[in-house]
């Protein structure tokens, strides 16, 4: 196949498809419960005990608290990602919260917090 | 000795039916409602690893070009192009993809190749085209070298592993479910590959075949996907970014990483680079074993069950 149609194909195919996609309504990001919250963490962390799960005004994040510490966990597309909080830095952009892992699989999330939630998540963040 | 042979370049002569079938995948769950999951950036993501894998192989494909042709200068055997040596040839190079995979799931240092490959938490078509960037720093084409040797021609080789990647695409789905009782204990097929893809403990290892599942009952990893333990895809610790750069290099970063921390001896820093995934020289990671362990302190009822088969729970 030359390359001219074989790159075009693929344009055309990436493009397309992910438009598809978007339109179609794929694009959304899960909403979390405290109660569904606390089944992703276990699934990522299913040696742990879950003391409780805040979950932000929006759904797309949780704080998590367990016995080894406080942990994270944020809409990943349709799905979640979890992390401990453990090796990271907090960006507080006004109406926005950025937290910068100091890992190359996760680097960064921001958060989507009301001013009053920033400042409680701040806090416990801050003093786990 | 045969010089000169040509096969069409089957993977990529593929690519417009790769794009129809997800397309009519997609379709097929949207009417349905049922039979799978799509999402936007996870199938983009999926996508452009597809386009780099194929853009690399134009770009390094002379690399094993070169080696197989080494090899074939070799050799004092050809056993010529006739249609039942490609057929021989078909099912010996499956016999080296199973080798292949199992390595790339046991061995850290071609899983950081292989991870990208599981790194989905979705199981779709597009999950089939999340391929390496990096296979060629594996090595494992040496791997093929035993099959160029017995007088398969190179372009016979990578005809056949053409095939047997375009075989594997169908079998990236949820909306086929068991395939007749005949099929599935020849054949890999969806149900065997879900399970290949699960993160679950019981799943972790197992089904490592291309085209026949054959080799897994041969070699004891075959673990069936059962109804009692729904597939959840993905890897152990989950990936936080779709960036495809990100998502084809994180292992071997990691990997360096390990093994140029200081104070590590060369025993250490070697089972960081070539021990299982999850290997740490002070246990603070979960090797699939310690996983499956942990799993069965948790559930002991499950102890003997397929995945588990030969795994007790700890004592206490």
């Amino acid at each position: 196949m030359p390359l001219t149609v074989l790159v075009a194909l693929v344009i055309g195919g990436v493009g397309g498809i992910a438009l598809l996609l978007h339109l179609s309504g794929r694009s959304r990001r899960c909403v979390l419960t405290p109660e569904t919250a606390e089944a992703a963490w276990l699934r990522q962390f299913p040696g742990d005990r879950v003391a409780e799960a805040t979950v932000s005004k929006d759904g797309h994040a949780a704080l998590i608290l367990t016995e080894r510490g406080l942990g994270l966990l944020w809409a990943f597309g349709a799905d979640t990602v979890a992390r401990r909080l453990e090796n990271f830095d907090l960006i507080d952009k006004g109406d926005r919260l950025r937290v910068v892992f100091r890992d190359f699989t996760a680097p960064a999330v921001t958060l989507a917090l009301d001013a009053f939630e920033r400042r409680h998540w701040l806090n416990r963040m801050q003093d786990p | 000795m045969t010089e000169k042979l040509t096969y069409p370049d089957v993977v990529q002569m593929a690519v417009p039916f790769f794009i129809a079938l997800i397309l009519a995948e997609f379709m097929w769950i949207a009417w349905r409602g049922r039979g799978g999951r799509y999402e936007t950036r996870d199938a983009l993501t999926s996508l452009l690893m597809g386009a780099g894998n194929v853009a690399i192989g134009i770009a390094l494909g002379f690399v094993t070009w070169r080696f197989f042709m080494w090899l074939w200068h070799l050799t004092p055997l050809d056993l010529g192009h006739s249609w039942w040596i490609v057929a021989l040839c078909f099912v010996l190079d499956d016999l080296r993809y199973y080798w292949v995979h199992r390595f790339g799931h046991r061995i850290r240092w071609v899983w950081a190749s292989h991870v990208n490959h599981h790194s989905s938490q979705h199981y779709n078509l597009t999950t089939a085209l999340r391929q390496t960037w990096t296979g060629t720093f594996t090595f494992m084409m040496i791997v093929r070298a035993p099959l160029i040797l017995l007088g398969f021609h190179p372009a016979m080789v990578l005809f056949c592993g053409g095939m047997n990647l375009i075989y594997q695409f169908w079998i990236h789905t949820e909306a086929i479910g068991k395939l007749p009782r005949w099929i599935e204990a020849v054949m890999n097929t969806p149900s065997h590959h879900r399970a290949h893809h699960g993160r679950n403990p019981r799943y972790l290892d197992c089904n490592y075949a291309g085209v026949f599942i054959i080799w897994d009952r041969m070699f004891g990893t075959f673990v069936p996907e059962m109804e009692e333990d729904r597939v959840d895809y993905g890897l152990v610790h989950n990936l936080g970014t779709f960036n495809p750069l990100r998502v084809a290099f994180h292992e071997w970063i990691g990997l360096f990483r390990d093994v140029i921390r200081p104070g590590l001896s060369l025993r250490q820093r070697l089972g960081y680079a070539f021990g299982p995934p999850g290997y740490s020289h002070d246990g603070s990671r979960d090797t699939s074993d310690r996983i499956k362990a942990q799993h069965l302190a948790r559930h002991p009822e499950q102890a003997g069950t397929p995945g588990f088969d030969e795994m007790r729970p700890p004592a206490g």
